[in-house]
């Protein structure tokens, strides 16, 4: 129960910063929505894994939540200096 | 076609209703401390997306969302590896935890220069105070130093 509260709390959560993403006035709110994403699904999976038991979702939850800093890495990258390596 | 079409959505349907788990709690047990945990990690993540939608501009948004995901992180992971560690999984949460708790910071830190730098400005310019501009650094010269 309490493992569904925080499922559905996390999807809320999720559902806001989607709109964030959309609407955001300027890049930075945008890149600030995507970074808060990346960080929520790696926590939704995580309280996946506890929902159905499976720990191997743990597995996917490290690698989302790398993924995610390298993309936020690559956007900042990219905005401030027009690309990603040299 | 188009019955066809119906007809396949419907054996779908029909599997995923067929399939589904009965609704119980959690598979996993969940002890009452970690129960405490993962309540107060999902309402700071809830709250961090509140300030995302409702603070003013990009500083304060940034503000809410890495420092407040940073605390319910703290609490998800650590019911998680309560949750975990009677199956011996727990090791694991604690690398996803040690990874979060290293990069969450730093990817704030490179968000936020990278805005600064390329100039975006706080929603009240009487109230803030810029202490690299006043140190001459000005934004947009020196954007080029950092690759």
């Amino acid at each position: 129960m309490i493992v569904d509260l925080a499922l559905g709390c996390i999807v809320l959560a999720a559902a806001l910063a989607v709109y964030r993403v959309l609407r955001g006035p300027s890049w930075g709110d945008r890149v600030t929505a995507l970074d808060f994403l990346s960080v929520d699904l790696a926590v939704l999976i995580v309280v996946l894994a506890m929902r159905t038991g499976i720990a191997r979702f743990l597995d996917v939850a490290l690698i989302f939540s790398i993924l995610g800093f390298l993309s936020t890495v690559a956007l900042t990258r990219y905005l401030l200096n027009g690309r990603v390596m040299r | 076609m188009r019955h066809l079409a119906l007809l396949l959505v419907a054996q779908a349907v029909a599997l995923a209703v067929e399939e589904r788990v009965p609704s119980q709690a959690a598979a996993v047990q969940v002890s009452v401390l970690a129960q405490i945990l993962i309540l107060f990690g999902s309402l700071f993540i809830l709250s961090a997306a509140l300030g995302l939608i409702r603070f003013p501009d990009f500083y304060t948004r940034l503000h809410a969302s890495t420092k407040l995901v940073a605390l319910g992180g703290l609490g998800i992971f650590g019911g998680a590896a309560l949750a975990f560690a009677p199956m011996g999984a727990n090791a694991r949460v604690l690398v996803i935890a040690s990874f979060f708790f290293l990069t969450a910071p730093l990817s704030g830190y490179m968000i936020a220069r990278a805005g600064y730098l390329r100039g975006l400005r706080p929603y009240r310019e009487e109230t803030s105070v810029d202490d690299w501009g006043l140190m001459g650094g000005f934004p947009e010269a020196s954007s080029e130093e950092s690759a």
